[in-house]
């Protein structure tokens, strides 16, 4: 089951106080550096959600996020719905894909789901790539972001939007440890571990699967709706692999099955990318070579490195604490 | 236009064509996935590389030497990844070895960018394959029968060494059962290793006897990639069996979709994919049961 440990929670209110502070200082550059940050984070964690703790590596996560995307841009633009409903509806539609994809793929484990996965996720690149309908490999131009006017916010405004993609981030977190924390959650963790015990214990192994691959899919559609509307535009690139891919290497930076590594994997993979495209454009090869590090070192990630690293002494740091609370309470009951 | 013979003899060649190239690029993977258990996505790097190699050669030692040369420079380059990154990851879970490849990926795609640059690099086909074939009434450019002859030519050289040489038998055995085999006194470690630098040097073949028929780009390893893990995952992994069965599938199916149902060629795949999946999760023919 996931835990917050004090690690996680310190780690996590560095990362919001982080992103409050670079919300109200930052330039117009670094506003929207700070909102790709934001949004990558919410796809890694529906992809942490499901490879973390499902043991489903799965390459169909930026295809996901693409239909989200393009959901939401036909049915606001072509459809003619309001953009709240419209990016409701993309949510919809891409929580039932990613179902659809979790119950079929249920049955294949290890390389062959990860190859289900990307057959899927390629299926619907071609799809986008080849329809005029949606604008072939030229793209679509979005509605527009939310009008939030009533409440007075207008999302127009680089702040108010990295600020509004950052409480959504939140409320994908608190889902993210909701899940995990139900007996669907439970579920999910068990069959990991142990697929055929699980289902010895008469549990609906493709069930479980493919109701955490629908939340995740729910969460990769979120993320494509914000992109459509930070980027205002969307291409088939969205839905490649390669953007699995990187999400995927996002999370195995961070550490994976952590889902507060991913986060940081986000920063770090996002601000690497830009800093080092400033000073060469061979950004990948650095981004490589970290990966192959990252993956030899045998560590879960940066998060994974640092909770071993301190986890071990803050936790004992604060059962310390604990024991002489303890034991101050016992000398007063006594 | 498909009552025309011409046609039919024109595209079942197209799509032997490239069930060909496939084939080079997948049995190689195959093998090395089935006799070590090790997922290597850098092997579309370096098909890239092979071409990158016979170019580089062909501008100066003639076309014949780049395709006997190239094949061994990237089974050198291979041997050197053996010893720096793979033997080491042996061990380790298949998403590791995933992300390790994936890496490499990168970073050998940087690095020819480096080298050559971003510019596409073309050669040009032999003097002696230039011409056209007259097959059936149809002409057909030589070069590309060459590349079907080719890899009949290696399909049946791999199958004689598998089934009939000792080699071949202690390769079986390590893909059927690896800790068994080393009890019966076969060095597995060394068995991988050969096996790993064959892998290599077809996969610079492929890349090599690609180079004139493509335009050599340092994404051409990243476009050829998820073909061939198409054709390994509905063959079954580990086997030469599953490697041509789905080249040919892959071929034929790529091929014929293109021209007679354009509307829906490229999803018919990748569907294909999902349903051999669905039906037997571990592909057609694996080599285990």
């Amino acid at each position: 089951m996931f835990r917050h440990t004090p690690l996680r929670y310190a780690a996590l209110i560095v990362l919001f106080s982080g992103a409050v502070f670079t919300a109200f200082t930052a330039g117009y550059f670094g506003m929207e550096i700070l909102t790709e940050i934001l949004i990558l984070a919410i796809l890694v964690l529906a992809l942490d959600l499901v490879a973390g703790f499902g043991g489903m590596v799965s390459l169909a996560h930026g295809a996901l996020m693409g239909l989200g995307a393009y959901a939401f841009v036909a049915l606001a633009t072509k459809g003619g719905l309001d953009p709240v409903v419209a990016a409701a509806a993309a949510i919809a539609i891409t929580a039932g894909t990613g179902w659809i994809i979790g119950a079929i793929c249920a049955r294949s484990h290890g390389i062959y789901f990860i190859m289900a996965t990307l057959a899927f996720g390629q299926m619907g690149y071609s799809y986008f790539f080849e329809r005029p309908f949606f604008g072939g490999d030229d793209g679509m131009v979005g509605p527009g972001r939310f009008d939030l006017s009533f409440i007075g916010v207008d999302l127009n405004d680089g702040r108010s939007f990295a600020l509004f993609c950052l409480a959504l981030l939140g409320l994908v977190y608190l889902i993210a440890v909701a899940t995990l924390r139900s007996g669907l959650g439970r579920s999910l963790t068990g069959v990991m571990h142990n697929e055929k015990r699980m289902r010895a214990l008469g549990l609906t192994v493709w069930r479980v699967k493919a109701d955490v691959f629908g939340i995740s899919g729910a969460m990769a559609g979120l993320a494509g709706v914000l992109a459509a509307q930070h980027i205002m535009f969307i291409s088939p690139k969205m839905l490649h692999w390669t953007v699995s891919g990187e999400a995927l290497v996002v999370v195995i930076l961070g550490g994976l099955g952590t889902l507060v590594g991913p986060l940081i994997g986000a920063v770090a993979f996002v601000v690497l990318k830009h800093e080092l495209s400033h000073v060469t454009t061979y950004w990948h090869l650095i981004v490589g070579l970290v990966l192959i590090a990252v993956v030899m070192s045998r560590a879960n990630g940066i998060f994974g490195f640092i909770e071993a690293r301190f986890g071990p002494r803050t936790d004992r740091m604060i059962q310390s604490i604990q024991t002489r609370d303890d034991a101050k309470e016992a000398v007063k009951d006594a | 236009m498909t009552h025309d013979l011409g046609f039919w003899t024109l595209q079942t060649l197209n799509a032997l064509q490239l069930s060909m190239l496939l084939f080079l690029l997948s049995i190689g993977l195959t093998v090395i996935f089935g006799l070590m258990h090790f997922v290597n996505l850098a092997h579309g790097a370096l098909y890239a590389l092979g071409a990158y190699f016979a170019a580089t050669i062909a501008s100066t030692a003639g076309f014949w030497v780049a395709l006997l040369v190239a094949p061994l420079g990237v089974a050198v380059v291979g041997m050197a990844l053996y010893g720096g990154l793979i033997s080491r990851m042996r061990k380790s879970g298949p998403m590791a070895q995933v992300l390790v490849t994936f890496g490499l990926i990168f970073v050998l795609l940087d690095l020819s960018r480096i080298f050559w640059g971003d510019l596409a690099l073309a050669i040009n086909t032999p003097a002696a394959l230039s011409g056209r074939v007259d097959i059936m009434g149809t002409g057909y450019p030589a070069y590309r029968l060459f590349i079907i002859a080719l890899g009949v030519a290696i399909f049946a050289a791999l199958a004689l060494i598998l089934s009939r040489t000792q080699i071949g038998a202690m390769i079986r055995a390590g893909v059927d059962n690896d800790a068994m085999a080393a009890c019966m006194g076969i060095n597995v470690e060394r068995l991988f290793f050969i096996v790993f630098c064959v892998g290599c040097a077809l996969a610079g073949l492929a890349g090599a006897v690609a180079a004139p028929l493509l335009s050599v780009t340092p994404g051409m390893g990243l476009e050829i990639l998820i073909p061939t893990l198409i054709v390994i995952v509905i063959g079954g992994l580990g086997s030469l069996k599953g490697a041509i069965a789905g080249s040919l599938i892959y071929g034929f199916v790529q091929t014929f979709g293109a021209v007679l149902l354009p509307g829906v060629a490229s999803i018919l795949i990748y569907a294909l994919l999902a349903a051999v999946l669905l039906l037997k999760p571990v592909g057609l023919f694996p080599a285990k049961g």
